[in-house]
């Protein structure tokens, strides 16, 4: 079997799957693509048996045939060199593989492609069309904010409810939590999932905004089609906590301040906070909002002022920095508003204004109490 | 202050029987612990030793001469501490407040304990029963109503003794005890007290509290409440430090208010020096002054938050000199000390969690 194919398209199509390869499989035909071609129709697919993902492209070949190709070796030809057709040779007695180019030529073994893990087929599957704008913007909001604990695996992913009138991410780690809503996605059917890491990273990453997204899924498994990408997942089992439940709804104490103004103090404050809590305080009377930080270990502290709109009580609270920045960098109004009931109690993060009334954007954030 | 019960526990020649414990080739001989035939001093000695006159503190050479058999080995303070961590644990099996005094001794206060017990003499025998069953070594217990007391029982009958003075025998104790066997009398003290007279608790008894602070200062108020059987110190579980203090006596008093604010920022340098090293944070800076009167004066600030950096301990150290100027009379010392500090435990900050 053999086949030509452009140099670069090649690369861009195994770069936009190549997030899926692990560095740690079990199977070592998991560290090759698989390519399948029918009909002059090249089928490249990468999995780590949990998400499987395949991509499409035409190219000139003179048989149908499977061979798996070792990924590694083969990304970092490509990305070496210049646009050209590169034409393969495929051996597929004893599964070599050379490729000729303009300089020379390469020549590696890569393994039987029938050999290669077949992702499971969804049957009976329900379906739900969304636009890739909305879901790309739902992961990219909430992605951060999920945990990385192995007692709890469902905290380790997004939970994603669709309905025809809203679409809802929501994303924990217990200590911060992500709420993102948008009321115009207009989803074509009713459903909730775990998404795992993984898979929302590869859609993050290849979701351009403008395409159609169609999700079909099961209880244990979903697909994602759009563009010339299929993304084939294993969903996360289990029940996701009652998040609504621990929203507080009584939040008098609403301090108002600049975005960039307040990203930048906590930045530079933060450099003298100590290293295990990253606890910063925030002390808020009337209009003034100081940041203070301060690290005994090694007598580091900093102390900064912000000016502030503030409505509530005179609050003293404390945060780990970290989250602060994370959730700071993930809202795109210049003002935000931190809405506060106790310094033992969650702080509410939201953007002060939106540009976007189909959107609503919720973070919570649990303070970091100092036992005195 | 209601009745307490204090128990002062000092292991038998500590040091040389774990050495022996751990070498059975030493067992049932003379042992001295540090130094060798030809020099050093001896830390500790078994009491085979201890038979030929080899005390601790002993020079090795007179040792040696008093005991020509005597075989040195070197201290291994590891495996001493080892051992008396697993004695601290027999203790806390009865009671949290554990003052110790060093590696082989230490102080309890049984007056409230663990395992509910009103006899504080059968808590003393059975912390030794167990030293003795669970590390083979053997201990003093000494039993009375007071640390002072209860230190001078342990060594009352040694080794492997169990002592108790009862609170009416307190002062018939007292009485008989020569002077240089009392906790705190050191050599030179003892020297003193004899010149004065005082060979034992009863002639003690006969000074007044002027005399003896005249003749043995802050000491000589200790001395007048021990010899009463008056001692109410209690059994610090925690040897903590609660304070940091530099002071500096002038040659010259002082009067001037520029050269006493250049003097007093010198001694505030050296105390932020100090109090660096010591890896804790306190809250109040406190200002002596002594006047050459020797009357003195002192003044404090707490501050809401720790002393952290040396820009925060000047500031707080310059209002406080303007609290005492001008100098109303000339001064012979001036000292800072910085004091609050804070429990390590209460230093942690807690992230708080989501109640899923």
């Amino acid at each position: 079997m053999n086949f030509i194919v452009s140099s670069t398209t090649l690369l861009r199509h195994l770069q936009s799957i190549s997030g899926v390869l692990s560095t740690s499989n079990t199977l070592p035909i998991l560290d090759n693509f698989l390519f399948d071609i029918v009909d002059g129709e090249l089928t490249i697919s990468a999995s780590d048996l949990e998400t499987t993902m395949r991509t499409k492209l035409e190219v000139e070949a003179n048989e149908s045939g499977k061979i798996a190709i070792p990924a590694k070796i083969l990304l970092d030809i490509l990305k070496n060199l210049p646009d050209q057709p590169c034409t393969f040779l495929v051996d597929r007695s004893n599964f070599g593989i050379e490729i000729s180019y303009d300089n020379g030529k390469s020549k590696m073994v890569g393994y039987n492609g029938d050999d290669f893990p077949k992702a499971p087929m969804i049957e009976n599957s329900d379906k739900i069309r969304v636009s890739g704008d909305i879901i790309s913007k739902a992961i990219s909001k909430t992605l951060f904010a999920t945990g990385n604990d192995d007692l709890r695996p469902v905290m380790s992913g997004v939970f994603c409810q669709f309905s025809p009138a809203e679409i809802i991410f929501v994303a924990t780690d217990a200590h911060k939590l992500v709420r993102y809503k948008r009321t115009d996605s207009q989803a074509t059917g009713s459903s909730s999932f775990i998404l795992p890491k993984k898979p929302l990273n590869m859609l993050k990453s290849n979701l351009r905004g403008d395409e159609e997204v169609l999700i079909e899924y099961s209880d244990s498994s979903a697909v994602f089609t759009f563009n010339d990408l299929v993304l084939m997942c294993r969903l996360i089992d289990g029940k996701y906590p009652n998040y609504e439940a621990v929203i507080p709804k009584e939040n008098p104490n609403v301090l108002t301040v600049d975005r960039l103004q307040f990203l930048g103090s906590i930045k530079r404050v933060s450099i003298f906070s100590n290293k295990t809590t990253h606890q910063i305080k925030l002390k808020i009377a009337g209009s003034e909002l100081s940041l203070s930080a301060e690290d005994l270990d090694f007598n580091n502290e900093a102390n900064e002022r912000l000016t502030c709109s503030y409505d509530g009580v005179d609050m003293e609270i404390g945060f780990n920095s970290r989250f602060l920045m994370e959730m700071l960098n993930n809202i795109d109004t210049p003002e935000i508003k931190i809405q506060m009931s106790e310094p033992s109690r969650a702080g509410l993060l939201v953007p002060a204004t939106s540009d976007n009334e189909n959107e609503d954007i919720l973070m919570l954030v649990m303070p970091v109490m100092l036992n005195r | 202050m209601e009745l307490r019960k204090i128990i002062h526990i000092d292991m038998d020649a500590f040091f040389a029987s774990v050495e022996q414990l751990d070498n059975p080739d030493l067992r049932g001989k003379p042992v001295a612990v540090g130094g060798n035939a030809e020099r050093g001093v001896i830390a500790a000695a078994s009491y085979e030793a201890r038979k030929f006159g080899v005390k601790s503190a002993m020079s090795s050479k007179i040792a040696a001469k008093k005991c020509p058999q005597l075989i040195f080995v070197r201290p291994r303070f590891e495996r001493y501490k080892e051992i008396s961590n697993a004695i601290h644990e027999i203790f806390s099996r009865y009671t949290d407040e554990i003052e110790p005094l060093s590696l082989d001794e230490a102080f309890l206060d049984v007056t409230f304990n663990k395992i509910d017990l009103n006899s504080a003499t059968f808590i003393a025998q059975s912390i030794k029963n167990d030293i003795k069953n669970e590390l083979n070594l053997i201990a003093s217990a000494g039993v009375s109503y007071n640390k002072f007391l209860a230190k001078m029982a342990s060594d009352q009958d040694k080794p492997d003794g169990l002592y108790i003075i009862r609170p009416k025998e307190g002062i018939n104790f007292i009485n008989t005890l020569p002077i240089e066997r009392f906790f705190g009398v050191g050599k030179v003290t003892a020297l003193k007290m004899h010149e004065l007279g005082i060979t034992n608790g009863k002639t003690l008894r006969n000074f007044s509290l002027e005399f003896l602070i005249d003749h043995f200062g802050k000491s000589g108020k200790y001395f007048y409440n021990i010899a009463r059987g008056i001692d109410n110190r209690n059994v610090e579980s925690e040897r903590e430090r609660k304070s940091i203090a530099v002071e500096s006596t002038f040659e010259l008093d002082i009067f001037d208010s520029t050269k006493f604010r250049m003097q007093a920022n010198l001694i505030l340098e050296r105390l932020w020096t100090r109090y660096q090293k010591f890896g804790q944070s306190g809250k109040t800076l406190n200002i002596k002054l002594k006047y050459n009167d020797f009357t003195q004066i002192t003044r404090s600030t707490t501050k809401n938050n720790r002393f952290i950096s040396k820009n925060s301990v000047e500031e707080t150290g310059k209002l406080l000199m303007e609290q005492v100027l001008p100098l109303s009379k000339p001064i012979r010392l001036i000292g800072f000390q910085i004091s609050g500090f804070q429990q390590e435990a209460e230093e942690i900050a807690t992230q708080m969690t989501l109640d899923f």
